[in-house]
């Protein structure tokens, strides 16, 4: 599945004079294998690729920034087999629901120490669509119950400055506030980047992780 | 170490490191996953490690064969899906075990499926397949791998042995209504399990109705030495359909159909002057219903089958289960399960007439907790009943199971 190129719309800050923005590129591990749909004992199976994600990172800003009032819903839709997007940053307290817009049953379900719970089967037109509330940082992995080669990723993190980077590793963080922080960029369960970095009030910083 | 150490030394081994068991989980499935020709070709290999113990009253029950009072079988089965394009898939499972279905022999490797489907649109409409594969009957074949099957077991009807005794034509009505005489692997259920015969298969959908068509080289209740087709060739061949209705997705509701011949050569010698294997068949019908909403999934299946026995006539059997599986927590889910057998009347030799099997009835209780995405542990305990002097025995049942 191609990702819209770049996602920038995760801080909901709009860009003051004294706000400071930092820009850079983080370098991507090699994508990673399509998967393989076991359907040895489903008698009715339909063809086809399954679609696979380019690797994208989260980068995002560590500090003390306060709790916020409210905070908007996030959707991760189960759509050919596939979590979209696979890779979600929220806020801590976001509320995410979970669309099933395959015409078949879906049942996301996470182990993770982060958030665990199980959705249970649920048809494209069952209403409340079902969702979660992720109260804890972490990362939260995503999986089906029935189709066991779905994956995503839900980054809970406590900031409101992150974004997506790009499929080529680019990224633009905006809206930011004056002081000393830590610029982090998650690459998988296994890789967080880390670097200091100073910001006066205004101003662009251009920050790459190599 | 001894066997019955293994299970809760393994268990601990699982405790103690589930808390990196996902990623070392997602590492080992992304080494044996290959890719090529911009993701067109893809092959995945995995596995489960199976180890199970099972403890009894009585003789050992079902499809479990050992002379003794419990049995350690341990089991690992590697699976190999390839997707070949868009249209092309195959799978093939081999297995390294103490035999098909538990029992107290030495290890050996198997080949137990391989096959290769064509899906030529991508709507489903037509799948085809050719290969060594479980059957198309009912619907317990999509969970009877031991990380999707609520139980230890199969259901009665899929590994209650009965009188059948695919070898050997009985001498004379009285040595058939005499029942199980002999060692109870010679015997044959209605249904041998998930039945991986070789042959060929159709399968489709359109809209909300299913279709799917095999001929195989060995029937339903065949034993697995019958399934390899190189080795006992297509000269009775057995013919099962499907069709399946799904009012929308919660519900599904099936009929199977299936016929063909159930003595191996062996017992070709032995028939009545004038007839051969083909003149006595299996025959099958099966009606099965099934539900999941939520954390609920629920089955049920009834099978009505009759066995052209030489000399004995028509032996009419009836089986059925309900069962039902309900997540109580993402770790933690439980499964009950309602299984009876019945058995019709058949010549006793001596003018008469008697049931050719003890009627029978069990209930299966189990619980599963899944530690992580690749381990889980499950216990079953299991009261059955037989009719005629069968009297009650039970089962408790230990699996730990392994998936990467």
């Amino acid at each position: 599945m191609i990702r819209p190129l770049v996602l920038l719309l995760a801080c909901g800050c709009s860009l003051s004079p004294a706000e400071s923005v930092i820009e850079g590129r983080v370098t991507l591990p090699q994508g990673k294998k399509a998967p393989v749909m076991a359907k040895r004992y489903e008698i009715v199976t339909k063809g086809g690729v399954l679609s696979t994600n380019p690797p994208v990172a989260v980068v995002y800003l560590e500090g003390d920034f306060g709790k916020p009032a409210s905070l908007p819903l996030r959707s991760i839709v189960q759509k050919d087999y596939a979590f979209i997007p696979s890779l979600l940053p929220v806020r801590t307290g976001t509320k995410v629901e979970f669309p099933n817009e395959d015409d078949t049953y879906h049942n996301v379900f996470s182990f993770s120490p982060a958030k665990r719970f199980d959705l249970g089967r649920y048809r494209p037109e069952d209403k409340p669509v079902p969702f979660q509330v992720f109260d804890k940082p972490g990362m939260v992995t995503l999986r089906c119950d029935i189709h066991e080669h779905m994956r995503g990723i839900v980054l809970v993190l406590d900031t409101p400055h992150f974004v997506v980077t790009s499929p080529d590793g680019k990224f633009r963080l905006t809206g930011l506030p004056a002081g000393n922080y830590k610029l982090k960029a998650w690459i998988d369960s296994r890789t967080t980047l880390e670097k200091p970095v100073s910001l006066s009030g205004g101003g662009t910083v251009k920050l790459d992780f190599p | 170490m001894k066997p019955t150490l293994a299970l809760p030394c393994a268990l601990l081994a699982i405790s103690t490191t589930s808390i990196h068991a996902e990623d070392f989980a997602e590492g080992i499935s992304d080494a044996l996953t290959v890719s090529a020709y911009d993701d067109q070709v893809r092959a995945r290999l995995s596995g489960l490690l199976d180890l199970e113990l099972y403890t009894f009253s009585g003789e050992a029950p079902g499809l479990i064969f050992t002379d003794d009072s419990h049995l350690f079988a341990p089991r690992l089965s590697l699976f190999l899906d390839a997707q070949l394009g868009a249209p092309l898939y195959f799978f093939s499972q081999a297995r390294v075990d103490t035999g098909f279905d538990p029992a107290d022999d030495s290890l050996g490797i198997r080949l137990d499926e391989y096959a290769l489907r064509l899906t030529p649109w991508e709507d489903g409409r037509l799948s085809m397949q050719a290969g060594c594969f479980a059957t198309i009957v009912g619907t317990y074949v999509e969970r009877h791998l031991s990380w999707d099957n609520p139980f230890i077991n199969a259901p009665l009807v899929y590994e209650n042995m009965t009188a059948i005794y695919d070898h050997e034509a009985p001498y004379d009505q009285a040595d058939f209504a005499d029942g199980l005489t002999h060692e109870k692997y010679e015997y044959n259920p209605v249904i041998w399990g998930p039945s991986y015969a070789t042959g060929l298969s159709v399968s489709g959908k359109s809209g909300g109705l299913e279709y799917a068509a095999e001929i195989k080289n060995a029937g339903l209740a065949s034993r697995p030495e019958s399934w390899d087709g190189f080795d006992t060739g297509f000269d009775h061949s057995t013919v099962s359909t499907r069709v399946a209705w799904r009012p929308d997705m919660a519900w599904k509701l099936g009929l199977s159909a299936s016929q063909g011949p159930y003595f191996t050569d062996e017992a070709a010698a032995g028939l009545p002057a004038g007839t051969g294997i083909n003149d006595y068949r299996q025959m099958v019908l099966g009606q099965d219903i099934s539900f999941a909403w939520k954390h609920w999934q629920v089955w049920a299946e009834i099978y009505q089958a009759r066995f052209e026995v030489p000399l004995a006539g028509d032996a009419d059997t009836l089986g059925y289960y309900i069962e039902a599986k309900y997540k109580f927590t993402p770790n933690l889910f439980g499964a009950m399960r309602w299984n009876q057998q019945f058995f019709d009347d058949v010549p006793d030799g001596l003018g008469g007439e008697v049931p050719w099997g003890r009627d029978i009835h069990r209930i299966d209780a189990a619980l599963t907790w899944r530690f992580s995405t690749s381990a889980q542990a499950k216990i079953q305990y299991s009261i059955q009943h037989e009719s005629g002097g069968g009297g009650t025995s039970d089962l408790i049942a230990g699996q730990l199971t392994l998936r990467f």
